[in-house]
């Protein structure tokens, strides 16, 4: 008998939104805190009308400090409340990153299970919104290294809703990454109420057998557009949408690179250091009896961002071609 | 609330004086019964210090950070705390966490990195916490836990529990950016947070006048809207009178206050440091000799009638017994399984700690 769901066309702002609206409703620990998240309900307007409706003590206006909202935000997920800490523009979390790396991910382990901070840090991130060096950073990996954390990418709003209210309901700390620039270009169908995608699961997004591409968030759609090119060749790859950086997936990877026995990672993080590492050392680890290729890293380059010349940091389509040919013809 | 005492003054807020005579027109009301608990945790304090540093001394323990000559701004700021109060301790806090109701037993097992230690020795030692006792496991970085007190504080109201947040600090936490966002919010807020920052004159090596060009430290509250007051962190009737005031405030709504407790460290800052390097022998023997807040004390309670040398002698025993009661109980407590190095990193285990575990141990 199929269950008929309502749904509603919505931007990825909406869905952040609905989760953290549906959520507050149904738990009354969860609250806000951030730069104008209160009556200009966000520079994204991601709380919008939030504060109309559940007011100042959970919908929390803060002064400009990022070490005061996320060490904050920690001292309230120790005393019984479910905070969401909103970073304007995650570029400008670091002057609260120690907060983040030395207090946030570390007090469950430093105390031995005896305090917790269930609380979610989101925000938006990463470039192609000609946002120059300090509004397009993805700085992913400095918070995937970290123990303590879980790391999460959405790539379209029905997953935002759905792993935003994952992460609100995590008995840990949980990073929120929203590729800003998909905010609003990308829409799909989102269920209307309270649903949950688990953190640490990917999805196969395209079925192949010549090569599989594995993504997260804004590069996943560059990656697709790729595919798309590449199947006009001939050639048939696979899509991986990773979801979660921390736990990743690592099974729904192998599945993948055993059958093709080709592995291309595009990230939008600079490339040295960066997430397309771990996943490229997980897959040589664990896989290389399987590959046929070298695996390649399809990345930025190693300079800060861009605001004029963007196009030419950012990886495009052109680059996972190449990268999946060049392994391909290994 | 009136303030029974002036923020901001230039020379500290006394009850009691060095020779333990009392100062003119400045009433206790705690009870004699009070005055002689303060008394006694002060001498418990300094026995498990001591304990502790021959622990280092005799290479079973790897590291303390005494807390010898500072027993009275720790035990008087606590001593008024309740069971849901809030503490965050700095890396020196005996006093606070012995005060809160940690037994001699953890502490001492928290030393040696036994199992009976609360935090199960994951922290170097003298980084003493209890959940129980919502004494917050403390980070070793200098400040970073202020922002944290604010906002365990802020919950507090939102939640209506009544709670109050103290946060130690040192000298040297006035200088971090952390501490001034947080001391910001709780005045944004009107957090009911106390912030007890003990000035032990030395950050390390950096003595005060190169930490800041403020006059004093409590000072700095003004800035952020909220009072300061300066006291005498040798005198623990004035450390826990004070204290006592800004609790009671911050409980009734009336946000936070930042105390400074002058005081003195009597040991390096940590069995690492050698302070021969920075400060003069005799500047320790005169704050050890002359001001030392136990002496003090029982200077006064037996110029009160309070305490004599029979009571005195009877008070040691009783010490000494339950500190080496403490010492077995920490002895005989095991070190942490091998296996939960593993733990509490998450909530649960994740896959690829799964996979190390699996590598380290044989088995998930």
């Amino acid at each position: 008998m199929a269950i008929e769901t309502a749904t509603k066309t919505l931007t990825m702002v909406q869905a952040v939104r609905e989760a953290m609206l549906e959520e507050m409703r149904l738990d009354d620990t969860v609250c806000i805190l951030g730069e104008d998240v209160g009556p200009r309900g966000g520079v994204f307007l991601c709380t919008e009308g939030l504060y109309a409706e559940f007011g100042p003590d959970r919908v929390i206006d803060t002064p400009l400090s990022e070490a005061g909202i996320l060490g904050g935000a920690l001292g309230m997920a120790m005393n019984g409340l479910r905070p969401i800490a909103e970073i304007q523009f995650i570029d400008f979390l670091f002057p609260g990153y120690d907060q983040l790396y030395s207090e946030i991910a570390k007090i469950r382990y430093r105390s031995a299970g005896m305090f917790k901070a269930p609380m979610v840090i989101r925000g938006p991130y990463g470039g192609g919104v000609r946002g120059g060096v300090y509004h397009s950073q993805s700085p992913e990996e400095l918070f995937a290294h970290i123990p303590g954390l879980k790391v999460v990418v959405p790539s379209n709003p029905y997953d935002a809703k759905g792993l935003l209210i994952s992460a609100i309901r995590d008995e840990d700390p949980v990073v929120f990454l929203e590729p800003k620039r998909i905010y609003r270009g990308v829409k799909n169908e989102v269920p209307e109420g309270a649903y949950t995608v688990p953190i640490g699961k990917a999805k196969v997004v395209r079925e192949g057998s010549d090569a599989t591409l594995i993504s997260y968030g804004a590069m996943l759609h560059v990656a697709l557009e790729a595919a798309d090119r590449l199947a006009a060749e001939g050639k048939n790859v696979e899509v991986i949408d990773l979801r979660s950086l921390v736990p990743y997936d690592g099974e729904t990877i192998l599945t993948s690179v055993k059958k093709t026995g080709h592995a291309v990672v595009v990230v939008e993080a600079p490339k040295l250091g960066s997430f397309a590492n771990e996943i490229s050392a997980y897959i040589a680890e664990k896989a290389i009896e399987y590959l046929e290729g070298p695996i390649i890293r399809v990345a930025s380059i190693d300079t800060s961002v861009p605001y004029n010349l963007e196009k030419y940091y950012l990886p495009d389509a052109d680059r996972i071609v190449k990268a999946t040919k060049k392994t391909l013809e290994f | 609330m009136a303030a029974p005492f002036k923020p901001f003054t230039d020379s500290p807020i006394a009850y009691v004086d060095n020779d333990g005579n009392p100062v003119a027109k400045m009433k206790s009301a705690f009870s004699d019964d009070d005055l002689k608990r303060l008394y006694r945790l002060m001498v418990l304090c300094r026995a498990i210090d001591d304990r502790g540093y021959i622990m280092v001394r005799q290479g079973r323990a790897g590291f303390l950070a005494q807390t010898a000559g500072q027993e009275a701004s720790q035990i008087g700021s606590a001593f008024t705390l309740e069971k849901k109060d809030w503490v965050f301790t700095t890396h020196r806090e005996l006093g606070a966490a012995l005060t809160k109701g940690m037994t001699p037993g953890q502490l001492l097992a928290h030393v040696l990195g036994k199992d009976l230690d609360p935090s199960k020795g994951r922290n170097m030692p003298s980084h003493y916490g209890d959940g129980e006792l919502n004494i917050v496991t403390p980070s070793s970085v200098v400040g970073n836990k202020t922002p944290a007190a604010v906002g365990v504080a802020m919950a507090a109201t939102i939640r209506k529990s009544g709670q109050v947040a103290m946060c130690y600090m040192g000298d040297g936490a006035t200088s971090e950016g952390d501490t001034l966002a947080a001391f910001n919010f709780a005045g944004v807020f009107n957090a009911p947070a106390v912030f007890a920052l003990q000035n032990n004159q030395y950050a390390i090596s950096i003595d005060v006048k190169h930490q800041t060009k403020s006059r004093t430290f409590a000072e700095k509250a003004s800035a952020f809207g909220f009072d300061g007051y300066l006291v005498d962190g040798n005198d623990v009737i004035a450390c826990a009178e004070v204290s006592k005031f800004a609790i009671d405030k911050a409980r009734s709504g009336g946000g936070p206050t930042l105390i400074e407790f002058l005081t003195y460290r009597y040991g390096p800052h940590s069995s690492a440091d050698d302070d021969s390097r920075y400060r003069k022998k005799e500047e320790i023997e005169l704050w050890r000799n002359t001001r030392d807040p136990i002496m003090r004390m029982r200077k006064y309670l037996t110029k009160q009638g309070l305490l004599d040398d029979a009571s005195e002698a009877k008070m040691q025993e009783e010490i000494k017994h339950v500190v080496e009661q403490g010492l077995t109980e920490a002895e005989a407590s095991p070190l942490p399984a091998p296996e939960t190095v593993f733990d509490h990193a998450y909530a649960t285990l994740l896959p690829h700690q799964i996979d190390e575990k699996i590598e380290i141990f044989g088995h998930a």
